[in-house]
């Protein structure tokens, strides 16, 4: 009898090596791309990216066989039932081309009879991509209500995902996505909204103090945060953001809002900065920035219509406001670099590369929130000379938005719908000193087809965090259960 | 041959017991089968790994995992009563004769609750089991045990160490102290997006977080108070008759856990969802609840028989909100008004406050009932790719998954949705061109709907309807020939004429129902609109 158990266990296991390390034989070729999820054919990435596993989009395919060859050396393979690299390995590659590119060749079993494809490149940029990682929120893709959110943070290295803040740790809050200081998470800013709301700043001494930033000047709290490079000062949006509801076939939320002001919070003494430029009641300010030197604040702007009637008439310019941060004092001369109702457009969520070489913005036919556009797409202006042109090569027929750069200004991640207009997800591109932008790729994942069809959530509001995030989810509970806040002041 | 003492009291504990599973299956059956379908409404339960993985991950897991297994079957109501019956009969076996028995009468007026979980009961079932299995272990396994416990049943472990104090003995009342240095340890841990209330005492057991009835935490002092009882009182008669006294105060305490309006509102719920629209309009005959929940099911029940024009006043409508309510953030309110909404042909409305009801699920879980819903939603809108989404969720479950199989095969198939007997009548009466919904204005939307498509008749009625509930005499008399000229009556409906005899007589006429209900409105509201 043990004898005969000896025998099955080592005939299964066996049989198991065997399955594992089948390698093809009699192959046809084809010279068609093979079709992947997700889309990784001609990509550009960072060396030491987490490995571009994929799956064949035919759910017949039974096994695929991977050669993953360097230009400058090396080579991996990968073997089962879609292409799982290994980690070391794949980061050994990557790292021995930088600045090369890697041919992939990829072999699928289907109905036992396997098909070699064209061969297809990766190419690995010479910029590096130095963050430990990116930060997003995580929400179910509905109407009004939150759900289960949380922000994470995912190591871009590994697949490896942890939350910052679940909706489960502080129950019924609804809250917006942490805005590090130019990557750099040791400084950072949040907001809960509604009930027991507030809005955390989290200097480098790591302590939160839960600010009311609503005055009688400011009828909402802050949101859409943007921090100044000093540290001293973050801006946010004061606005109330209202929805509504599409009953025909196509589109499905028109967000807007009635009233929309930008102010500056001085963190070392807990003032608001006002200024009447943003502070009108004719226009709606939004999406603050502040330039790389810190002396410019851009913001996106647009008329007051009666919303939500004359929604197709919400058109957003981007303008710019001079800031002195040695006197916390705003200039009154306010450049319009992108004017929306002369263009018949509406451009919103302009950011600076942290080089100062580049401003990125999002336009759409429409509205001072483009995530729910679906003809949103990103543009890039060169601030050296002022031309814009579409980034044609990372956007999509779906919303393209909400991005941001990481702090070499060579990476940026977005969001993007165009997998099925509903679901957000973060692609990746990098950019050269010339301004060349590079095809993105999907945020990776272990098994990527099973991880994305599987997950109901959208991923937004994403950035690049420099370190891993360190945020005392206990304080921060205790301190939005007990519901005290510091009051914010205006500066005189 | 003559039945020993011993097997006399044998037989009457079985007896009990046997008693005990006919009347929790009878209570469950037919007294609250829609408590079934309320609970079963918000979960869904997949038959995968990941599932079980992702609730293993948390404490409490195997009981909120197990929890949803059982809440699966009350789809089918006296399959879920049968598993009911079998954890209750567990309960009462494990703590003993008719103690046992008003442990589950506690627990019955405990469920009245709508939001404690199945969970509840598994987690109390596995920690009297486990004090059962490992009652002879010797005191250094609780070590281990009373971690592994804890992380598969959740804070009742509590009552497991508690009873393993008793058992071996008050020189092991540290294990008192051992659990809660576990539960830190595990939020300092492993739990850190946790508070503290859910860790230390109620995790799955209840939906809304940060909260538990207190009932909750009595029961399980109840058990440790009556094996305490047992083990103190040496007279084998007052512990009966103790016992016996119990159980009868916890009989006459059960029906104080079911509110009677509360349950016949998850009710009349419960008969929208199977489209029992007689039944509906015959319980609104015998049983008013004066709200906009009730309102909106006979509303849609009526106007699903056509019998809205004839007999709407003949029953309370609660205002402006009797047929479709305005947004509420949680998990029931708007039920009958998305099964309205997607009925009438406002499709992407019916998405919205179905995607919303289940987000408002406030333990993050998923909703069987929800999800088919949104999925027949996409599919009339044609957005095939997240449709497809859905269906493989539903198709992961043990009672939809037929239903999703069917509706994958109409994925990317225009032509199939459009032959399908509901989908493609809904993308006949879906509007043409796309606007923002106004809830202020849903009377010219429902009058634009029905414009659109003629053959809308619930449009039309709806139309009419919320003209009556608001008040406008004007619109009233100017589209009052639209109803006779295409809402295919043979005579003009008795509710109509009544509602005109009230608005010619400017509420003078004596008798007329719509004239009280416009009195009604005057005096709560100040004045009909």
């Amino acid at each position: 009898m043990k004898r005969f158990l000896i025998g099955l266990v080592g005939f299964v296991g066996m049989l198991g090596f065997v399955g594992c390390v089948s390698t093809p034989t009699d192959v046809r070729k084809t010279d068609a791309l093979p079709p992947v999820y997700p889309d990784y054919i001609g990509v550009t990435i960072p060396d030491g990216i987490a490995p571009l596993n994929f799956n064949m989009t035919d759910a017949d395919v039974d096994r695929v066989y991977v050669t993953v060859k360097g230009n400058k050396g090396g080579e991996l393979h990968a073997n089962g039932a879609y292409a799982d690299f290994d980690i070391d390995e794949w980061h050994a590659l990557t790292a021995q081309n930088k600045g090369g590119r890697l041919t992939l060749t990829v072999c699928a079993r289907k109905d036992g009879k396997w098909l070699q494809y064209k061969d297809f490149d990766i190419y690995v940029s010479p910029y590096a991509m130095d963050e430990y990682g990116v930060t997003y929120r995580r929400i179910a893709p509905g109407y009004e209500v939150g759900g289960d959110i949380g922000i994470y943070q995912r190591d871009i290295q590994t697949f490896d995902e942890y939350a910052i803040m679940r909706e489960s740790a502080v129950p019924g809050r609804c809250f917006n996505c942490h805005t590090p200081n130019r990557t750099d998470p040791r400084q950072l800013t949040l907001q809960i909204r509604g009930e027991g709301g507030g809005t955390l700043v989290q200097l480098a001494d790591g302590q939160q103090r839960w600010l009311n930033t609503k005055t009688d000047s400011t009828k909402a709290a802050g949101s859409y945060a943007y921090w100044h490079p000093s540290g001293n000062y973050c801006a946010y949006a004061t606005n109330s953001v209202h929805q509504s509801f599409f009953v025909g076939r196509g589109q499905r939320i028109e967000a807007y809002h009635e009233f929309s002001n930008v102010v500056v919070l001085d963190v070392r003494t807990n003032e608001l900065i006002l200024t009447p430029e943003l502070m009108t009641t004719t226009d709606l300010e939004i999406f603050p920035a502040f330039s790389p030197d810190g002396k410019w604040l851009y913001y996106s702007t647009s008329k007051a219509c009666r919303v939500p009637a004359e929604y197709e008439k919400v058109k957003c310019s981007v303008c710019r406001i001079p800031f002195d941060a040695a006197t916390g004092t705003f200039g009154h001369e306010v450049d319009t670099l992108l004017n929306g109702p002369k263009d018949d457009c509406s451009y919103t969520l302009a950011r600076p590369s942290y080089d100062g070489r580049w401003l990125m913005y999002t336009v759409s036919s429409r509205s001072n929130f483009p995530v729910f556009q679906p003809d949103a797409d990103l543009w890039l202006m060169d601030l050296t000379t002022g031309e814009s042109r579409p980034l044609k090569e990372v956007n999509s027929n779906q919303a393209d938005s909400y991005h941001n750069w990481s702090d070499n200004s060579h990476w940026f991640v977005f969001s993007s719908k165009r997998d099925d207009g509903m679901f957000a997800r973060l692609y990746f591109a990098s950019i050269d000193a010339e301004g060349k932008v590079t095809k993105p790729f999907l945020l990776p994942q272990r098994n990527p087809k099973k991880y994305y069809a599987e997950s109901f959530d959208s991923f937004n509001v994403p950035d690049f965090t420099k370190t891993k995030v360190d945020f005392d989810i206990r304080e921060a509970r205790r301190q939005v259960l007990r519901d005290e806040r510091i009051q914010v002041r205006i500066k005189d | 041959m003559g039945l020993t003492k011993q097997g006399l009291l044998q037989y009457t504990d079985w007896g009990l017991s046997v008693l005990v599973g006919i009347g929790v299956f009878l209570f469950w059956y037919v007294g609250y089968p829609h408590a079934l379908s309320y609970q079963e409404q918000y979960q869904l339960f997949l038959w995968t790994t990941d599932y079980f993985c992702e609730r293993l991950s948390v404490a409490g897991g195997l009981s909120d995992w197990l929890g949803d297994f059982i809440a699966q079957f009350y789809y089918i109501p006296w399959l879920g009563a049968i598993l009911l019956t079998v954890l209750f009969v567990l309960i009462q076996r494990m703590v003993g004769g008719l103690w046992g028995v008003a442990i589950d009468l506690l627990l019955l007026h405990l469920m009245g609750n709508e939001s404690v979980l199945p969970a509840y009961v598994v987690a109390l079932a596995g920690v009297l089991l486990c004090s059962r299995l490992f009652r002879s272990v010797k005191w250094y396994w609780e070590l281990l045990l009373v971690p592994v416990i804890y992380w598969l049943f959740g804070p009742m472990c509590w009552l497991y160490v508690a009873m393993r104090v008793l058992q071996l003995g008050w020189r092991h009342v540290w294990l008192l102290a051992y659990l809660p240095a576990l539960m830190a340890l595990a939020m300092l841990t492993v739990m850190q997006q946790w508070p503290y209330p859910a860790v230390f005492f109620s995790m799955s057991y209840y939906r809304v977080p940060m909260q538990m009835p207190l009932m909750m935490a009595w029961i399980p002092l109840a058990v440790v108070g009556a094996l305490l009882f047992e083990r103190c009182c040496k007279s084998s008669k007052t512990r009966w008759a103790a016992s016996a006294c119990c159980a009868i105060a916890a009989l006459l305490y059960v029906p104080s856990g079911y509110d009677k309006d509360k349950y016949e509102l998850i009710n009349m719920d419960c008969l929208i969802r199977n489209e029992q629209w007689d039944e509906v309009i015959s319980r609104a005959d015998r049983h008013v609840v004066p709200t906009a929940f009730w309102s909106n099911c006979v509303n849609l029940a009526l106007s699903q028989k056509r019998l809205l024009a004839e007999r709407q006043f003949d029953f309370y409508q609660s205002g402006d909100d009797a047929l479709i309510m305005p947004r509420h953030r949680d998990l029931t309110s708007n039920l009958p008004s998305a099964e309205a909404f997607f009925r009438l042909g406002l499709v992407n409305s019916a998405q919205r406050y179905m995607f919303d009801i289940q987000e408002s699920i406030l333990n993050g879980k998923k909703s069987g009932r929800c999800t088919k819903r949104i999925v027949e939603c996409m599919m009339v809108n044609g957005h095939y790719k997240t449709a497809a989404k859905y269906i493989a969720l539903l198709k992961k479950s043990l009672f939809y998954r037929s239903w999703a199989e069917e509706a994958e095969r109409c994925l990317n198939r225009d032509d199939l949705v459009d032959r399908h007997p509901l989908w493609g009548r809904l993308r006949q009466l879906r509007f043409k061109n796309d606007f923002l919904f106004s809830h202020a204005e849903k009377d010219k939307i429902f009058g634009l709907l029905f414009m659109d498509n003629h053959d809308n008749k619930m449009a039309l009625d709806y139309f009419i309807a919320e003209m009556l509930l608001r008040g406008n005499a004007q619109g009233v008399a100017q589209y009052m020939p639209w109803a006779e000229q295409y809402g295919g009556y043979r005579y003009m409906p008795v509710g109509y004429q009544d509602a005109v005899r009230a608005i010619q007589s400017r509420g003078q006429a004596q008798g007329t129902k719509y004239g009280e209900y416009v009195k009604r409105m005057m005096m709560t509201k100040g004045g009909a609109e």
